[in-house]
């Protein structure tokens, strides 16, 4: 390693100093005016962690999204899913049922560079307040949709709601995942197509949202032009599903669920160890060599099911090899295996580089060192919300690293502020509309 | 609202792609990859316009993935593995081991706007190429590097990472499958197409950047960190309340119902979160007494463990009575939220999917017709297009070296020769089809 790399790139992405640094996205102001959705609030964090000013617009009786929360759990007035996503943004109220509200959604659009919403597609137009009608004003107006069946194609006006279970189900990932029927005549509860734990569904719609934002944004930069992005998170993770729908015009093969074991790769899969369980890889033929090197089952290496890389890939010599991996694996705790193959590494006791990890608990993760010096885990502290434990900005950065700098706001908190600066209404008028229920 | 769909259909039509302009046309990456996690940022870039020149190393090129197949299964002497993450690039092969390599690696960056490597953390900086050099030939070059766990940090130092790492690590896998089973792997290289995604990101927000202030940057993301970013509620809820994220199947712990179920032909995801959609879930079942049901009546009331059992039990009962599609029309007629748990099978045929350009079919000069997946994010003025597969190791060497740096063919040669630069080997995953006779090639 070059002298000093490690040491240069800690100084210069330090999450510690990022708040010293300048923005990316500063010169942005975002309407997100998503609804019981994960997935914008998603989409809007990805822009507020870069420095965009985001105005989340709730109905006056708050987002549904707030009450999203594991066993209804809520902190102050907010659950806990909608907390981690509300970083950053300004909260203002706005009653999109009545006409008042939507003239002043249109002002504000006016003076926005983006927009982020999550009905079912067409919802906002038959409101007078979709694409067609807000680019009119404001040319350059880039204007985000994120909805599971999108904004055109067969299936586009069905109107059902928008969900991360739903997501999942239609991109793959869940006939993808989970375990395989052991016994035909007596499937298990847990034998089923089976999704991701957290709200994949919604995270990786909000996700391809700021990617798409972000890309008409360079557009017009170069033309002035605005336009409409369509995004569903159901297609965002189908693009994720490998080459299983290529394969599949390639060889007739639809790739089914297969458990804890790999489609492309063996060994590659989580096995139990003495304390819990690990993931365990060595499917390059220098890799199953090192691994069978630290494992002491070299004639493994011999076995025709396992001989060559090409050929572990079978999924019956996947299906053979795992109860073999276990009875080596389950003789140690998953440091101990750790320490067995670093050694090996480190010390260039053979060929190749194979891998293992702990499948760590939540709890272990947050213990972990590493994640708090990383910046990835962050105890923000909130004026409104005290000192809450969150997952911080993926990226180191040089110049414009991303922060949080808040964490939430009660519905209609900055309602004064932001009506006064963009549209200059004052607190008596801000009274007015409140009596009329209409912020 | 009909109109709106008529418009839509009109301005988001596929036929219209290439006649329509593209969003990141002028921006050149220098794609200097491997696997999936890197290759894949410079894919969903190129999708949209940019420029993309993919380096591998002369023979056997991408040591990973010219190989890994599902069940080890070739097609036309290339690994299918491979596709996904290498549309639109241009391929081209460089040994930046030898110092002519380097040179030439540093010519093309010169010419790019972003450097994307997926190596061991300061691999890049050892060869010469590294953030700190480059930036030495070209001031304003943005470069991100992905990888398991880092740059620097406790678990970055000498340890090498798969994406299943990653999803152990973050604890990812912990969450995922069912209650007192083995934590769940993803049937997919989770990490990788995520991480991907969460570079994309970034880079874009550093070419804004630079486009204001002329500044570039070096990015350091981490696969492990990016999974522990979309895992929601469980690290304020594990710190608030000090009890474990478990897992829980397919259930979701936040709003019920929302849960997978089996029905006579296969499975259907259901969902019914408030009590206008669970009004309707009810009517669609043929139980209207439900909705008046005290255990049932709130979304609070429903998300009680003992209710959410039991309502989950007579879905699950009402559903095994179903078949897919009746369930899917039932949620559109009483608008509730329901989809079949599509295969990829079920997803080549699916006439949305197909009319959206999800599913699309190329027609390539190298390997005839394949069908990809196409660019997720659907942009009315700059929509995203496929418009080749990938390539054979250094089969865009000539049009790439001549055409940006000028090289004259006796250089080529004198680079071949010197393993520098250099075709394919004669390789399953490296080299192409038996029956190609030179078709694709620019020059």
């Amino acid at each position: 390693m070059a002298d000093g790399y490690i040491e240069w790139a800690r100084q210069a992405t330090d999450p510690r100093e990022a708040r010293r640094k300048p923005e990316a996205l500063d010169d942005l102001v975002v309407l997100d005016v998503s609804y019981r959705h994960i997935g914008g609030l998603v989409c809007s964090s990805m822009l507020s962690e870069f420095g965009a000013e985001v105005i989340r617009i709730e109905p006056p009786g708050g987002d549904p999204a707030r009450n999203f929360s594991p066993y209804g759990i809520k902190h102050k007035d907010t659950g806990l899913g909608y907390l981690v996503e509300a970083r950053n943004k300004l909260h203002i109220t706005l009653n999109l049922h009545v006409t008042e509200g939507r003239e002043i959604f249109k002002q504000l659009a006016r003076k926005a560079d983006v927009v982020i919403e999550t009905f079912p597609a067409g919802v906002m137009d038959q409101w007078g307040i979709g694409y067609r009608q807000l680019s009119r004003e404001n040319p350059g107006l880039i204007y985000c949709a994120i909805y599971t069946y999108g904004q055109f194609g067969p299936k586009a006006a069905c109107g059902k709601p928008d969900y991360d279970v739903v997501n999942q189900a239609i991109s793959g990932i869940a006939w993808s995942t989970g375990e395989m029927v052991e016994d035909e005549n007596n499937p298990q509860p847990w034998e089923v197509p089976t999704k991701i734990g957290s709200w994949f569904g919604w995270y990786v719609g909000g996700l391809w949202g700021a990617f798409g934002i972000l890309t008409a944004l360079r557009y017009r930069g170069q033309t002035g032009r605005g336009q409409l992005v369509d995004v569903s998170g159901a297609e965002g993770i189908m693009r994720f599903m490998d080459c299983y729908l290529t394969f599949y015009n390639m060889t007739g093969i639809d790739k089914e669920r297969i458990g804890n074991l790999d489609a492309n790769i063996n060994p590659y899969t989580i096995v139990p160890v003495k304390d819990g369980y690990a993931m365990i890889a060595g499917f390059t033929d220098a890799n199953f060599y090192a691994l069978t090197e630290c494992l002491q089952r070299q004639e493994w290496r011999n076995d025709p099911r396992f001989d060559a890389a090409i050929k572990r890939a079978k999924l019956a010599s996947s299906k053979a090899l795992k109860p073999l991996l276990e009875e080596e694996t389950k003789k140690y705790t998953a440091d101990e295996l750790l320490e067995i193959l670093l050694d090996y590494v480190r010390n260039k006791r053979g060929p190749g580089t194979p891998v293992t990890a702990k499948v760590a608990t939540p709890a272990e993760v947050l213990q972990q060192e590493n994640w708090w010096l990383r910046g990835v885990l962050e105890e923000v502290e909130d004026l409104n919300y005290g000192r809450l434990t969150l997952q911080a900005p993926v990226w180191k950065m040089t110049e414009t690293p991303g922060r949080i700098k808040w964490v939430c706001r009660s519905v209609g908190q900055d309602n004064e502020y932001v009506y006064r600066k963009y549209l200059g209404y004052g607190p008596r008028k801000v009274r007015e509309l409140k009596e009329k229920g209409v912020i | 609202m009909s109109d709106y769909f008529r418009w839509t259909a009109e301005t988001f039509a596929m036929d219209k792609v290439f006649e329509k302009p593209e969003a990141l046309k002028g921006i050149r990456i220098l794609d200097m990859t491997n696997v999936i996690l890197g290759p894949v940022v410079g894919d969903y870039l190129g999708e949209y316009g940019a420029e993309v020149f993919r380096v591998e190393l002369p023979g056997r090129g991408d040591p990973t993935m010219r190989v890994v197949t599902p069940f080890g299964i070739f097609w036309k002497n290339a690994c299918p593995g491979f596709f996904p993450q290498n549309r639109n690039k241009y391929f081209i092969t460089i040994d930046v081991r030898k110092p002519e390599g380097v040179d030439l690696f540093k010519q093309l960056a010169r010419r790019c706007d972003v450097v994307v490597e997926n190596f061991v953390g300061g691999t890049m900086d050892e060869w010469g190429i590294g953030y700190r050099q480059l930036r030495e030939v070209k001031p304003d070059i943005i470069m991100l590097s992905l990888n398991g766990f880092g740059q620097w940090g406790p678990f970055s130092i000498g340890r090498p990472s798969w994406d299943l790492a990653a999803q152990a690590a973050s604890g990812n896998a912990a969450i995922t499958g069912f209650p007192g089973r083995p934590p769940g792997k993803a049937g997919l290289y989770l990490g990788d197409y995520t991480g991907g995604l969460f570079g994309a990101i970034a880079v874009l927000a550093a070419l804004h950047y630079r486009e204001r202030t002329g500044k570039g940057q070096y990015i350091d993301y981490a696969q492990a960190e990016g999974l522990i970013r979309t895992m929601d509620w469980t690290w304020v809820y594990q710190a608030l309340t000090g009890k474990e994220r478990e897992r829980a199947g397919n259930r979701d712990l936040s709003f019920c119902p929302s849960d997978i179920f089996r029905c006579k032909d296969g499975f259907v995801a259901i969902a019914a979160a408030d009590d206008e959609e669970f009004r309707g879930l009810c009517l669609a079942m043929g139980r209207p007494d439900l909705i008046e049901d005290e255990r049932f009546k709130t979304a609070e009331a429903r998300l009680k463990e003992d209710h959410a059992r039991e309502l989950l039990q007579i879905i699950r009962d009402w559903a095994a009575t179903r078949t897919r599609e009746e369930i899917d029309a039932l949620g559109e007629l009483y608008r509730f939220a329901s989809a079949p748990v599509m295969s990829f099978k079920d997803q080549n045929y699916d006439p949305h999917l197909r009319a959206r350009g999800m599913v699309w079919e190329i027609d390539d000069p190298v390997y005839g017709r394949v069908v990809e997946v196409g660019p997720v994010v659907k942009m009315s003025e700059t929509p995203g297009r496929l418009r080749w597969s990938a390539k054979p190791v250094g089969f865009d060497n000539e049009y790439v070296f001549i055409k940006m740096l000028g090289l004259r063919p006796s250089e080529l040669k004198e680079l071949e020769q010197k393993g520098v630069i250099g075709k394919w080997a004669p390789l399953l995953g490296s080299m192409p089809p038996d029956d190609w006779r030179g078709e694709g090639v620019i020059f």
